[in-house]
C-alpha cells in the first residue's frame, strides 16, 4: 500500500540511491542498516520533508511525490522525539487537531482519548522537559497517533531508552499497531526489536536496500555477505520455551529440542551466533549443554572462513575457518555433531503475534 | 597566578564602578532633574525613543527571514553573503556613516529617492537609516545563531503534524528562538539609543532637528554645557543598566555576547 519506485535523493553526505520497495497495509516493517546507510533519508522522503531528485511514491493509488508533508497523512516519531519545548504535553499531542481547525471540545476528547491509550493522562499540563525518556516517547507517539496517521514512521524510537523501558515500549507499539491497525515503518540498530515487533525487514547499505523480505527468510538466506556479516547472528529458531530447572527448554516448531540459559516462558525467538556452533564428526563431552546431531545441507565459502548450513531438524548455521572445514572432511550429506553452549542460545520473547 | 589575578579584576571592578558612579553623581540630583525638564534634553529622549523603536521594528522584521536563511538554507554564495553582512558590524560607524552618506548624496539611487520625498540627508528619517545599517547586522547573527540551535526536525515534525512551511515556522522555530529573539532586540534598541557616529555623518547634529542623545551629549559638551551633557550621559547609561540586566536574564540560554 505504501510504494517506493526507484527512489533518489542527495542530502549532504547522506543519499538514497534508486530504492524500490513495497510495504502493504497494516504491516510492521523494519529497517535496518549501518550508520550513514541513508535510512532517515529515505523515512523522511517518505514523510515528504525531501523532494526526491527521482522516483516516484505511491500511497495506495494516489501518488504522493510531491505531495505537502501535511496532507500525506503520515506521522512521524524521532530518536529524540522532538516534542516542542515551549509547549505543554496537552499542547503538544493536540498541536495537529489545532491544525486542523478542530473544535477545542472535540480537541480535548481526542487528546483525553489518546491520553488513556498510551496512559499518560497524568502529564497533561506538564512541559517536556520534565518528563522521563519512556513518557516523552509516549507523548511522541501520541501526538503523532492522535491524527490517524495511515502510516507512522519511526526513527530509531528507542535508541535513547534504557533496557527494561525499552522491552516495555516494544509491547506498547506492537498493542498499538493491533488497536489501531497503522502501518509502522521503523528504523532501528537493535535485532530484538527486529524479532519481537517485525514482519518484514529491509537491510540499507550506502543509501540502497541490498535485501528486503520476511524477517526469518533474510536472515536464513542472507543476499551477500555484508547482510550475513551485518545480521551477523546466523541462527534465528522460532519456538517455544518453558522452564526446566535453572534455565529453560527450547522447542523450536520442527526439529529436537535444546537448552538456553534464561527464564522466559511462551513464545520466543532463539538467536545464537554461527560462530557458536562447534562441529565434530563424533559427539564428545563437554560443559556444553547441547549437542545436536544433523547433516550438512550446503557449505557456502565467505572470505576466509565457511558458512556450513546444516539440517539438525530445523536448519542451523556454523561459522567455521576453511582449515577446520578442510580437516573434517566436510561436503553436502556429511553427518555431524553441533554442539553450543546454553548461554550461547539469546531467547528474545515475542510479543507481536 | 590567583593573587594576582584576583587583585586585576577587583582592581578593575573598582576603576569601572568608580568612573560610572563619578558621572551619575557628578550633579546634584536637582540639577539633574532640571536637566531633564530641559526642552532640548525632553526633545533629545524623546528623537531618540521614537528613531530607535523605529529602526528597531525595521531591524526585526528584515532580520528574522534573512537570519532563518542564513542559518537553515544552502545557496550559492552563501560564504560571500555572509561575510558582506557582517562588515558593517566590524566596521567603525563613522565610516558606515559616511558611506551611507555618498549612497544618498551622490548617487542616482539616492537621489531619485530624494525626488520621490525620502530625504535622508541630514533629516530624522536619517538618524532611522543609520541605526538600521549599523545594527542589523549584529541582529542578523544573534538571530541566526538562535535559529540554528533549533533543531530542523522540529520543523519536521510540524509539517507531518499538519503544519504549513510558514505555520511550522511561526508556531515552533520563532517561539523555541524567542529567548534570543528578545534579547536581540534589548540590545539591537539600545544600540540604537546611543548611536552616534553612524547618525553624526548622515543626519548630522542639528540641535533641536536631529538631535538624539548622544548627540545632545556631543553638542552640549562642545558649547560648554555640562549638566546637560551629563543629564544625557546618565540616561544613556541607565539604558546601558537595563540592557544588561534583561540580556543577562535571557542569556541562560542563549549567548549573544
Amino acid at each position: 500500500m505504501l510504494r517506493i519506485e526507484s527512489l533518489s535523493i542527495t542530502l549532504g553526505e547522506f543519499s538514497v540511491r534508486d530504492v524500490s520497495l513495497e510495504i502493504r497495509a497494516g504491516e510492521y516493517f523494519i529497517i535496518l542498516g549501518p550508520t550513514g546507510a541513508g535510512k532517515t533519508v529515505l523515512l523522511e522522503t517518505i514523510a515528504g520533508i525531501h523532494t526526491p531528485e527521482s522516483g516516484r511514491i505511491f500511497l495506495g493509488d494516489r501518488e504522493i511525490t510531491s505531495t505537502e508533508p501535511r496532507s500525506r497523512n503520515i506521522g512521524m516519531v524521532y530518536q529524540d522525539y522532538m516534542l516542542f519545548p515551549h509547549l505543554t504535553v496537552g499542547e503538544n499531542i493536540a498541536f495537529g487537531l489545532r491544525q486542523k481547525k478542530i473544535s477545542p471540545a472535540k480537541q480535548r476528547a481526542l487528546v483525553e482519548e489518546m491520553g488513556s491509550l498510551l496512559e499518560i493522562s497524568h502529564l497533561t499540563n506538564r512541559y517536556p522537559g520534565t518528563l522521563s525518556g519512556g513518557e516523552q516517547q509516549r507523548v511522541a507517539l501520541a501526538r503523532a497517533l492522535i491524527l490517524r496517521p495511515e502510516i507512522l514512521l519511526l526513527d530509531e524510537p528507542m535508541s535513547a531508552l534504557d533496557g527494561r523501558t525499552r522491552e516495555r515500549m516494544r509491547s506498547e507499539l506492537s498493542r498499538i499497531r493491533r488497536v489501531t491497525g497503522t502501518t509502522i515503518i521503523q528504523i532501528t540498530h537493535h535485532f530484538e526489536d527486529v524479532f519481537a515487533l517485525a514482519d518484514r525487514i529491509a537491510i540499507m547499505r550506502e543509501g540502497q536496500v541490498v535485501q528486503a523480505g520476511e524477517t526469518s527468510d533474510v536472515f536464513l538466506h542472507p543476499a551477500d555477505t555484508f547482510v550475513a556479516e551485518f545480521l551477523g547472528i546466523g541462527n534465528i529458531i522460532r519456538g517455544k520455551a518453558e522452564p526446566a530447572g535453572n534455565i529453560a527448554r527450547i522447542s523450536p516448531a520442527s526439529g529436537p529440542s535444546f537448552f538456553a540459559a534464561s527464564d522466559i516462558a511462551g513464545d520466543m525467538v532463539a538467536t545464537l551466533h554461527a560462530e557458536d556452533v562447534i562441529l565434530s564428526a563424533e559427539p564428545f563431552a563437554s560443559s556444553a549443554r547441547n549437542c545436536l546431531p544433523g547433516t550438512v545441507v550446503e557449505i557456502i565459502p565467505s572470505g576466509s572462513t565457511v558458512r556450513v548450513i546444516l539440517d539438525a531438524g530445523f536448519l542451523l548455521t556454523a561459522l567455521l575457518t576453511r582449515e577446520s572445514c578442510c580437516d573434517l572432511h566436510l561436503e553436502p550429506g556429511s553427518r555431524v555433531y553441533a554442539t553450543f553452549k546454553a548461554s550461547a542460545v539469546h531467547v528474545i520473547p515475542v510479543t507481536s503475534q | 597566578m590567583k593573587k594576582i589575578s584576583l587583585a586585576i579584576t577587583f582592581i578593575l571592578f573598582f576603576v569601572i564602578s568608580a568612573t560610572l558612579l563619578g558621572l551619575i553623581l557628578y550633579s546634584p540630583l536637582s540639577v539633574l532633574a532640571r536637566s531633564l525638564a530641559n526642552p532640548e534634553i525632553r526633545f533629545a529622549i524623546l528623537l531618540s525613543l521614537v528613531t530607535s523603536v523605529i529602526s528597531t521594528l525595521i531591524c526585526i522584521a528584515v532580520a528574522i527571514p534573512v537570519a532563518y536563511a542564513l542559518a537553515r538554507y544552502q545557496f550559492p554564495g552563501k560564504r560571500i553573503a555572509t561575510l558582506v553582512l557582517t562588515i558593517p558590524l566590524t566596521l567603525p560607524p563613522l565610516v558606515a556613516g559616511i558611506a551611507l552618506l555618498l549612497f544618498f548624496g551622490t548617487t542616482p539611487w539616492g537621489k531619485a529617492l530624494d525626488q520621490a520625498g525620502f530625504a535622508v540627508i541630514f533629516t530624522p528619517l536619517g538618524i532611522i537609516v543609520a541605526e538600521v545599517f549599523v545594527n542589523l547586522p549584529y541582529l542578523i547573527r544573534i538571530l541566526r545563531s538562535a535559529f540554528s540551535a533549533v533543531n530542523p526536525r522540529f520543523e519536521y515534525v510540524a509539517k507531518t503534524l499538519g503544519c504549513t512551511d510558514t505555520g511550522a515556522f511561526f508556531q515552533v522555530t520563532l517561539p523555541m528562538a524567542r529567548h534570543g529573539l528578545l534579547a536581540g532586540t534589548v540590545i539591537t534598541w539600545s544600540k540604537a539609543m546611543g548611536e552616534f557616529g553612524a547618525v553624526l555623518m548622515l543626519a548630522g547634529a542639528t540641535m533641536m532637528r536631529t538631535e538624539t542623545l548622544p548627540i545632545a551629549l556631543y553638542l552640549n559638551i562642545s558649547g560648554g554645557d555640562l549638566d546637560l551633557a551629563i543629564a544625557a550621559a546618565t540616561i544613556l547609561i541607565l539604558i546601558s543598566l537595563f540592557t544588561l540586566c534583561a540580556v543577562e536574564y535571557l542569556d541562560r540560554d542563549v549567548h549573544v555576547f
